[in-house]
């Protein structure tokens, strides 16, 4: 503790004052020439050591009377005041001592109290700033440790995030994959339709092969025999008429043009998929929005409902740069989205223009609309009015971080029970 | 101790009267100044005041001389009771020979009570006191009021700290010279181990009490201290 305060004021409260201490020269000494001035010969104060301090007078020595009186401090007596006169002023002399008397002590005690009040004002205000020192301290300290725990604290922060982004983009690429899926099923259905007809139609054709070869294999081996002409005829006839070869020529020629139709419809099938996905080209380029929005609208067809209709309006537009199998990505969502919301035979028009820099395509449909409550909640992830499994909520999400990421926007309109109006806004002109 | 000094024949003592704000450790030492006699005490020194709240400290002094001549002056201080006058007591603190704690009775008052006293063991510390070994006595001021902890709740909450207990009304001047002379005489019995107050200075306990408590007529005490 001694360690702790000695660099703290030495003054103790309570400390002994000496009289010295708390009374000086310029104090004491008018009051010693006013009573000499009063009557007495000399006035004398001495401290409590007896020792002489002040005086004022003549010399001590012829004076017939000698008045001492103590003074006080704490109880205690601090000095002395001793007033010499002759015998014949006695009376006053007495009266003079004990107002200087009792001056000087009221004199000390005001002045140990202002003393005691400005050392203890002093102290107070050392230890508190002090105080205050070393609370800076510990606040700088603690300072310190919240500024480094923050620091921390964003590299987690900027590790969580970069963990989120890398789970939000896959789930966007199994969205992507999802209404993959979901047009694979309608294009399966497609395709095995000209599928098992084709089936059925070879196995047809070569019935009909086999009947062909054994009326050749007829002609053949007869026309090298001994049978006359006419007997030949006769059996030729009625082989063809056993082998229905007349049925089965008038037939041949449909089956084949049937079957190249259907191949013609599987193949157009796979060219609208590898045109929709742009499976050769991966990258940017010039795209025309319009037949972007053809491509696509071929795909959906196979997934859209009995009685659809669809009505295109598309002005000429510039050329947009953009990987192509995104946007078609955006039409696709839009489509199916529309599909899905109606009720009843579904009627979607879709237009484009241009206007001040700007392409806008539409795609409004009469479904079921979007409440208020819920319109500015529609392109968060996740977010979803269909039924739990029927949709991850994440088809407008993918829309609208494309459309955003190519600097556009896309919004929507909508009245309840009145259908809904998204509207992508692309800049015609690529900023830099 | 404030000053012990052989040469000189002289020993300074300083008693500080503790607690929360506004339980009478000024009313107190007014008390004590009007009912002892004039003789061997100074004056009360009330140092600055605001509202009757005391700012830096009260002081009264005691004065008188052993049969040895040793010149013994005991310092009666108060602390203010605020606490954000906690620099204040610290100050006060230092050095002390013996505490006295004024308790404020009444119901709404535990809790202060509580603080003041964690207070005084934390200030005691930071001055460099042991309060397992400095005199210390406890009053509990204004009985006179109603609404006021029982004499029984306090002694079973407080008597297992072994610290003596008086109840006090220092405004109708009860328990007031009691709880000073507990004190003291703890203080003399210190320094008595110390100095050999008796066997050298001549000054035993009795006749230390009857200096520092002269014209103090025993006044009714609420309950005496035990020990």
């Amino acid at each position: 503790m001694k360690d702790r305060m000695s660099h703290h004021l030495e003054y103790v409260v309570g400390a002994e004052k000496s009289l010295r201490e708390l009374i000086g020269e310029e104090e004491v000494m008018p009051l010693l020439k006013g009573v000499v001035e009063a009557g007495a010969s000399r006035a004398e104060l001495t401290d409590g050591g007896d020792r002489m301090l002040w005086w004022f007078g003549v010399p001590p020595g012829d004076q017939s009377l000698t008045v001492t009186l103590p003074v006080l401090l704490e109880g205690e007596t601090a000095g002395k005041v001793t007033l010499r006169g002759r015998a014949s002023e006695e009376k006053i002399i007495r009266i003079l001592s004990g107002m200087l008397a009792a001056t000087i002590t009221a004199m000390l005690r005001a002045n140990l109290k202002r003393i005691l009040t400005t050392e203890t004002h002093t102290k107070v205000v050392n230890q508190s700033y002090e105080e205050l020192l070393e609370t800076n301290k510990r606040l700088r300290t603690s300072e310190a440790r919240y500024k480094d725990l923050a620091s921390s604290l964003e590299e987690k922060v900027r590790e969580r995030t970069e963990e989120l982004r890398a789970a939000h983009s896959r789930m966007l690429q199994q969205e992507k994959m999802a209404s993959v899926g979901q047009l694979a099923a309608g294009v399966a259905h497609e395709i095995n339709n000209p599928l098992s007809f084709l089936a059925s139609n070879i196995n047809t054709l070569g019935k009909y092969v086999a009947r062909f070869r054994e009326m050749l294999l007829f002609y053949r081996s007869a026309s090298g025999g001994d049978d006359t002409l006419s007997q030949f005829r006769k059996e030729a006839g009625q082989k063809w008429e056993s082998l229905r070869i007349d049925r089965i020529m008038a037939d041949v020629g449909e089956l084949i043009a049937q079957s190249l139709e259907g191949a013609e419809r599987v193949g157009k099938i796979v060219s609208d998929l590898k045109g929709f996905s742009h499976i050769d080209d991966g990258e940017e380029m010039p795209v025309d929005i319009n037949s972007e929005i053809d491509k696509t609208l071929r795909v959906a067809s196979y997934e859209m409902p009995e009685g659809a209709e669809i009505a295109r309006d598309f002005e000429p537009l510039p050329a947009f740069t953009c990987n192509p199998a995104l946007l078609c990505q955006v039409f696709l969502n839009l489509i199916l989205n529309a599909a899905q919301s109606r009720r009843g035979p579904l009627r979607l028009s879709i237009s484009t223009e241009e206007h001040n820099g700007e392409i806008a395509v539409t795609f409004s449909d009469n479904g079921s609309g979007i409440p208020e409550e819920i319109r500015s909640r529609i392109f968060e992830p996740f977010f979803t009015t269909k039924e739990v499994g029927a949709g991850k909520g994440l088809g407008l999400t993918v829309a609208y971080e494309i459309v955003t990421a190519y600097h556009g926007t896309i919004t929507v309109e909508s009245e309840q029970g009145k259908g809904a109006c998204f509207t992508i806004r692309l800049p015609s002109k690529k900023e830099k | 101790m404030i000053e012990f000094d052989e040469l000189e024949k002289r020993m300074v003592l300083k008693l500080v009267y503790y607690g929360p704000a506004l339980s009478g450790k000024t009313t107190n030492l007014l008390r004590l100044h009007d009912i002892i006699d004039r003789e061997g005490r100074g004056e009360l020194m009330v140092l600055d005041t605001k509202d009757d709240r005391t700012i830096f400290f009260d002081l009264l002094p005691f004065f008188f001389i052993a049969p040895s001549g040793l010149k013994i002056k005991v310092k009666v201080f108060t602390v203010p009771g605020q606490v954000r006058h906690d620099a204040t007591r610290k100050a006060v603190l230092q050095r002390a020979d013996g505490v006295v704690f004024i308790a404020d009775s009444q119901t709404s008052e535990v809790f202060n009570n509580g603080s003041s006293f964690e207070n005084l063991e934390k200030n005691l510390a930071f001055v460099g006191l042991d309060i397992s070994r400095i005199p210390l006595v406890l009053q509990f001021n204004k009985r006179d009021l109603r609404d006021i902890v029982t004499e029984e709740e306090i002694r079973r909450v407080w008597e297992p700290a072994g610290i003596p207990l008086f109840m006090a009304s220092a405004l109708e001047g009860r328990g007031v010279v009691e709880t000073f002379r507990e004190i003291a005489g703890m203080v003399y019995e210190a320094m008595d181990r110390r100095f050999g107050l008796k066997e050298n200075h001549g000054l035993d306990k009795e006749s230390f009490l009857k200096r520092l408590t002269s014209g103090a007529a025993e006044s009714l005490p609420f309950s005496g201290g035990s020990r």
